[in-house]
């Protein structure tokens, strides 16, 4: 196939300044680059918080009882929620699924009192998706075979000045609304090193959730995805499976803050990126109109011979998409380098954070990283050739407008 | 008449420079016959290449009618002013202007995929160069060609496409004499052969000893309008 000669026009007009070429793919690059950096850590730390969410025991998604999501009652049930769970885990791309039951709880040593929400647990299938209960600083997590014993947090322990193997006095209300009591044993302590997440753990097995509350069975079950990008896709799965009436939450449903506050990462990244690239187009489309005006005269022969307005503004963004594909390959240059080192060594934000942190319970790495995958080939390419064709709108203009009469003499263009 | 291809009625060009008004041409008439040679001559500012813009449809005359193969060039847009220039028009210039990153081959082949010539438009590129005997030149860039050798190339890309009428602004102005002559000889066999004709703005007297015709102007009016018999070498051709 014969290369059209518009575009070896195009692709030998790169090579006649050299200089300002380079300086304009380098530009393109750096912008493409920054843009790339930019989106790498806004995937990176968008992934980081999902992982953190599910792994915080929220999961990704949750099956609620119909109406939870109005009235958000702990004592509401799931129906059937042993087939539920079956069918949950049996489902394609499904990680793991957890039943959960919640309830408000009074803990008392002497006089020491404090009220939190009190979790009943399948043992097995938590320790395998909650991180934080892997945290143990003293004594074991719960197992299947437990009757009133607990797991807590450390600062629920330093609350209540308790230590491992000490009863707890609890009280919840019950199922007819009269107050139950019960003595549970101290298992083990977790210290995630996070005090608003260790002040609110209190985990039971779901069958003393039951006996304490004489509400049987789980109130939600917890879902943990293997990819995480399937959320509504396996959302909408997942609520065709449910027969017994219940809702399936995402984790933004669950943690609206959470979701809220990706949605802005996100389009704050967004602005940074199309203020660079906005800078960057200013920039390159002052070095294209300068090279066109250095072209005038050439220009006006090209008009004078006949070619019309479109085969000259196609010309002129013909030479912009060759740039725009170098600046493109510059900037995926200049850009993998850094997103590599932040997607294996990460950025270590613990002298900010001052170690693990937590938002709305979830608890979160200080070891910021980025995303680093092929998505940046189509970003680079998207932002070089953007930016170019937009740096090229007005040099196209001002070439339309010159005069091709200065072809026929030896005045300027 | 039938073989009137250039018709100039009482054209009016005026310049606006500041609050300054300079009437190029004032009141001008011409007919430019099918093969003629004209040379167009005068002083400088004498409206020259004023009048060869006016007539490749480059510029507007303020007033008057300037007709190019019957066609009203007043009445035309833009476009197709443009696209009369692109498949009815030939231009030389005075400096060249071949396109720099361009060989000689792709220069003539350029106007031909302008208009949107088919897959054969390189050979009929390439026959040209041949034809005026720059084959062995095909495959250089402008830079690598001498004086005389770039104005015979930009020749070959004027002619490629066989226009009717050629218009050529100083185009032996940078020649030494002996190229002028070559560039001259080629131009008119080219008319001979091809039935084309040319219009030349020139200052230079070889231009006008091969010319079949001289108009020369003066203050944008045509003062005397010389038909020719016969020039250097030329055998007597009848118009």
């Amino acid at each position: 196939m014969r290369v059209p000669l518009l575009a070896k026009f195009a692709v030998r007009t790169m090579g006649r300044n050299v200089r300002r070429t380079f300086l304009s793919v380098i530009g393109v690059g750096v912008g493409c680059a920054i843009a790339i950096f930019m989106t790498a850590l806004t995937m990176g730390s968008g992934e980081m918080r999902v992982r953190a969410i599910a792994e915080s025991g929220f999961g990704h998604l949750r099956i609620v009882p119909g109406g939870w999501e109005r009235t958000r009652d702990n004592d509401l049930r799931l129906a059937d929620w042993r087939a539920e769970l079956a069918a949950t885990r049996s489902m394609d791309g499904v990680r793991s699924a957890t039943p959960h039951a919640r309830t408000t709880a009074l803990l008392a040593f002497g006089t020491r009192v404090t009220g939190l929400e009190m979790l009943g647990v399948d043992p097995e299938a938590e320790f395998a998706m909650n991180r934080i209960v892997r945290m143990i600083s003293e004594g074991r997590y719960l197992e299947p075979s437990d009757r009133d014993v607990t797991v807590i947090g450390h600062t629920v322990a330093d609350r209540l000045e308790v230590e491992l193997d000490d009863d707890l006095l609890l009280t919840v209300v019950g199922k007819d609304g009269e107050m139950e009591y019960a003595m549970l044993r101290i298992v083990g302590i977790v210290n995630t090193g996070v005090k608003d997440i260790d002040g609110t753990i209190c985990h039971v097995t779901l069958d003393d959730m039951a006996g304490l509350t004489g509400l049987e069975g789980a109130g939600e079950i917890t879902v943990m995805l293997d990819d995480p990008g399937i959320l509504e896709d396996a959302a909408s799965r997942l609520k065709s499976l449910i027969l017994g009436g219940g809702d399936v939450l995402t984790w933004k449903e669950i943690l609206p803050d959470q979701g809220g506050d990706s949605e802005s990462d996100k389009a704050f990244m967004d602005l940074l990126s199309g203020i660079v690239v906005v800078v960057v187009v200013l920039g390159i489309a002052g070095a294209q109109l300068t090279a066109i005006l250095e072209r005038r005269r050439e220009l006006a022969v090209l008009i004078a011979l006949g070619m019309k307005d479109g085969q000259l503004v196609g010309l002129i963004f013909l030479e912009a998409v060759v740039m725009g594909v170098l600046g493109a390959v510059a900037g995926l240059l200049i850009s993998t380098p850094l997103v590599r080192y932040t997607a294996t060594t990460g950025i270590d934000l613990t002298n900010l954070m001052g170690g693990e942190f937590s938002i709305s319970g979830v608890l979160l790495d200080p070891v910021m990283y980025s995303d680093m995958g092929p998505w940046m080939i189509p970003l680079a390419f998207l932002i070089g050739l953007v930016s170019m064709l937009l740096a090229g709108i007005y040099p196209a203009w001002f070439a339309l407008r010159i005069d091709p009469t200065s072809a026929l003499s030896l005045r300027e263009a | 008449m039938n073989d009137v291809l250039v018709d100039v009625r009482d054209v009016r060009k005026d310049f606006h420079v500041g609050k300054i008004t300079v009437n190029a041409l004032r009141g001008l008439d011409l007919e430019v016959r099918k093969g003629d040679f004209l040379a167009i001559v005068g002083p400088s500012g004498s409206g020259k290449t004023t009048l060869l813009n006016l007539i490749g449809a480059l510029d507007v005359a303020t007033g008057g009618a300037v007709s190019v193969f019957g066609q009203d060039l007043s009445a035309l847009s833009r476009r197709r002013r443009a696209h009369l220039r692109l498949m009815s028009l030939g231009f030389v210039f005075q400096a060249y202007n071949l396109v720099p990153v361009l060989t000689a081959l792709e220069n003539v082949e350029f106007v031909l995929e302008l208009q949107g010539a088919g897959g054969e438009r390189r050979e009929t590129a390439m026959s040209v160069l041949d034809e005026l005997s720059l084959g062995e030149l095909s495959s250089r860039r402008p830079n690598e060609l001498s004086g005389g050798q770039q104005q015979r190339v930009a020749v070959a890309r004027a002619v490629a496409a066989k226009p009717r009428l050629v218009l050529a602004d100083e185009p032996t102005a940078n020649l030494d004499s002996e190229n002028a002559e070559a560039l001259l000889r080629m131009m008119r066999a080219l008319r001979d052969e091809h039935d084309m004709t040319f219009i030349f703005s020139t200052h230079d007297p070889l231009v006008m000893s091969y010319a079949s015709r001289v108009v020369t102007l003066r203050d944008g009016k045509v003062i005397s309008d010389e038909q020719k018999n016969s020039g250097p070498d030329e055998h007597r051709r009848v118009n």
